[in-house]
């Protein structure tokens, strides 16, 4: 949805408020979904508090001279890493969500009978990921103050919105990246490989789970070259720094190209991918 | 949603329907014009035409690999044809591309694993429903009313995993009708059920056809189309071969083939075999019918000629004709007559 579509539509805004009126939809029935399998589900919140437990004892054998200081404040790895899977959750919400999506729906059988229904493909990616994108932050959310009631790790409070605004310009470039995964899965029904090594790949070469300081030269390179790395550091100084909106200007200033062209990019790859498998006939094969 | 006054008068081309929930639409809601479909090389669909008026079931018959699936993607807009237009309600806007051509049509796939299994009947045609644009209240209402119709009021909260086949398949006819489109595709649909499950299938898609609905029914099953279908259009290779009533195809099909049971006092079928056979040779051929030990034979007539004289001729000799029927129905005849008609022409 862009511009020329409000021009060439007259009901542009009507279709936008019945499209929107879909998602809730989406929401239900992954929920319920998830709650009909009882047993994953609390063994999900179950991990989360052994990844906690994990963390803390790595934590224990780091060296902490090699983690960044933040507002001045020298921060220890457990601290650092937090931060870095809550961000990483967003990730692969955004890169795995929208493919193992696509992917189940081809498998199951209902993925020609949902394209068959009056809905716009925008509606179905943002629809089933929408599930995720509510309950994810809420889990992090427990996750942060799970690690800071027993971790004794010091967020600053105040801080949260411009945290959150650098998320915000962070999301529609991994949602970019998710519409190219979810573009290989209706074109090659495998695309798992291809979201692996962009996960992996976006793993590595960031702060997400080390710091840049341990990486060899050419790695720190493509590290700092990150979006993700940005932003990365962006929450991390709002979080652990204590960091306000106007601090991170910068950061927002890099990552904003990335996700204007990942979004135009991914938009348009999975576009074509939907016409192509229209034109072929194909769409519920798998 | 409110029953229609009545089903069309049958091959009635030119007529107006007014009803609750099927629209209202002149003449016929489906046309499809020379549509053809390649994949690579092969001509799947080779300049298919149809007209369905409202009100109306019409059967696409052929054999596997026909075309048939193809044909309701592309009316349905899953896939694009690679010539020729698709018009509903008038409209020539592809479904693929146009949400509101959509909305018009509803699908029956062939395969009843399209719902999300760990969700119930209710909650399945809940989420179909507000996809298809319902409020939540309609979506509710349309969930409980489509699901009565087509009998599962009772499974409603049952987990769709736990359906069997049959109740699948009226799940899919009532996730067809949630916004009762003027345009509804079924592919296969009494595919896998039992007599008394088939029939209770067709029987709702009548009742849906009396309302109003243009039907598309394809099938391989040519004994249902029999008292059910308007029209039907016979396709084979991607090619229309017949297209006309039932009783129009059945017309063209000259039954050849008999079962008939002789008995001359003898309790050998061998002799009653070889008499038979001398006595039809200017007919046809008399064989052994398989597991016919009880004077059962098969009696294949030559073009041109008159089962009586046939029969008389086996009296004549000295075989009492006990009983008489057709090996195949006049429908399975006219099918298999114009496959191979087809397959001479190649």
């Amino acid at each position: 949805m862009n511009a020329s579509d409000v021009a060439r539509n007259p009901h542009f805004f009507a279709e936008l408020i019945e499209e929107g009126r879909k998602i809730p939809a989406f929401f239900r029935r992954d929920f319920l979904t998830l709650w009909s399998y009882r047993l994953a589900f609390f063994s999900d919140w179950a991990n989360l508090a052994i990844q906690v437990l994990l963390f803390t004892l790595i934590g224990s054998i780091v060296d902490p001279d090699v983690v960044p200081s933040y507002g001045g404040r020298q921060v220890g790895y457990v601290e650092f890493v937090a931060v870095g899977i809550a961000v990483m959750a967003f990730v692969q919400v955004a890169l795995t969500r929208m493919v193992s999506a696509i992917r189940r729906e081809q498998m199951i059988g209902t993925l020609e009978a949902v394209l068959a229904t009056p809905i716009r493909p925008f509606t179905f990616q943002l629809g089933s990921v929408m599930f995720d994108l509510v309950y994810v932050p809420l889990r992090t959310a427990l996750f942060l103050v799970l690690s800071s009631v027993f971790l004794a790790i010091e967020l600053h409070p105040t801080s949260w919105p411009a945290a959150l605004l650098v998320l915000m310009v962070f999301i529609p470039f991994v949602w970019g990246l998710g519409e190219i995964s979810a573009a290989a899965t209706l074109t090659y029904r495998q695309g798992a490989g291809f979201v692996g090594l962009a996960l992996t790949g976006m793993t590595i070469f960031s702060e997400g789970y080390f710091p840049v300081a341990v990486f060899p030269d050419w790695i720190r390179r493509f590290a700092e070259l990150n979006p993700l790395t940005a932003v990365m550091n962006g929450v991390r100084e709002a979080l652990l720094g204590g960091a306000g909106t106007g601090d991170l200007l910068e950061t927002v200033l890099y990552v904003a190209p990335f996700s204007i062209v990942s979004l135009v990019v991914g938009s348009t790859a999975f576009g074509m991918a939907l016409r192509r498998e229209r034109k072929k006939g194909t769409l519920g094969q798998y | 949603m409110d029953e229609g006054p009545c089903r069309n008068s049958r091959f009635s081309l030119n007529v107006v329907i007014a009803m609750d929930g099927y629209g209202d639409f002149e003449s016929a809601v489906l046309r499809v014009a020379g549509v053809s479909r390649s994949f690579g090389p092969k001509l799947v669909l080779d300049g298919i035409d149809l007209e369905v008026p409202a009100g109306t079931i019409h059967a696409v018959l052929g054999p596997n690999g026909a075309g048939k699936t193809t044909l309701l993607r592309i009316i349905a807009g899953t896939a694009d044809p690679s010539a020729g237009v698709v018009t509903v309600a008038g409209d020539s806007a592809r479904p693929g591309k146009d949400r509101e051509q959509r909305r018009r049509i509803g699908l029956v796939p062939a395969q009843s694993q399209s719902f999300y299994m760990r969700l119930s009947g209710y909650e399945n045609l809940l989420f179909f429903g507000r996809l298809q644009g319902l409020g939540k209240k309609r979506a509710v209402r349309r969930a409980h009313d489509s699901l009565a119709e087509v009998g599962l009021a009772d499974a409603a909260d049952m987990r769709a995993g736990l359906y069997s086949t049959g109740m699948l398949r009226r799940l899919t006819i009532a996730r067809a009708v949630l916004v009762e489109p003027p345009v509804l595709l079924v592919d296969e649909a009494t595919m896998g059920l039992d007599p008394e499950g088939a029939r209770s299938v067709r029987d709702m898609f009548v009742d849906i056809a009396r309302r109003g609905a243009a039907i598309v029914w394809t099938t391989q099953r040519i004994d249902e189309i029999r008292a059910f279908a308007d029209r039907v259009t016979l396709i084979h290779e991607g090619r229309v071969r017949f297209a006309g009533s039932v009783p129009e195809l059945i017309a063209l099909a000259t039954p050849r083939h008999y079962v008939v049971q002789l008995s001359n006092g003898s309790s050998r079928s061998q002799e009653i075999l070889e008499m038979g056979r001398r006595a039809v040779v200017r007919f046809g051929e008399l064989t052994a019918a398989r597991g016919g030990g009880d004077g059962h034979f098969l009696l294949a007539l030559d073009p041109d000629t008159v089962l009586g004289d046939a029969l008389n001729e086996l009296t004549a000799a000295g075989c009492g004709v006990i009983s008489v029927r057709e090996d195949r129905s006049g429908i399975e005849e006219a099918f298999l007559a114009l496959i191979d008609r087809a397959s001479h022409e190649r």
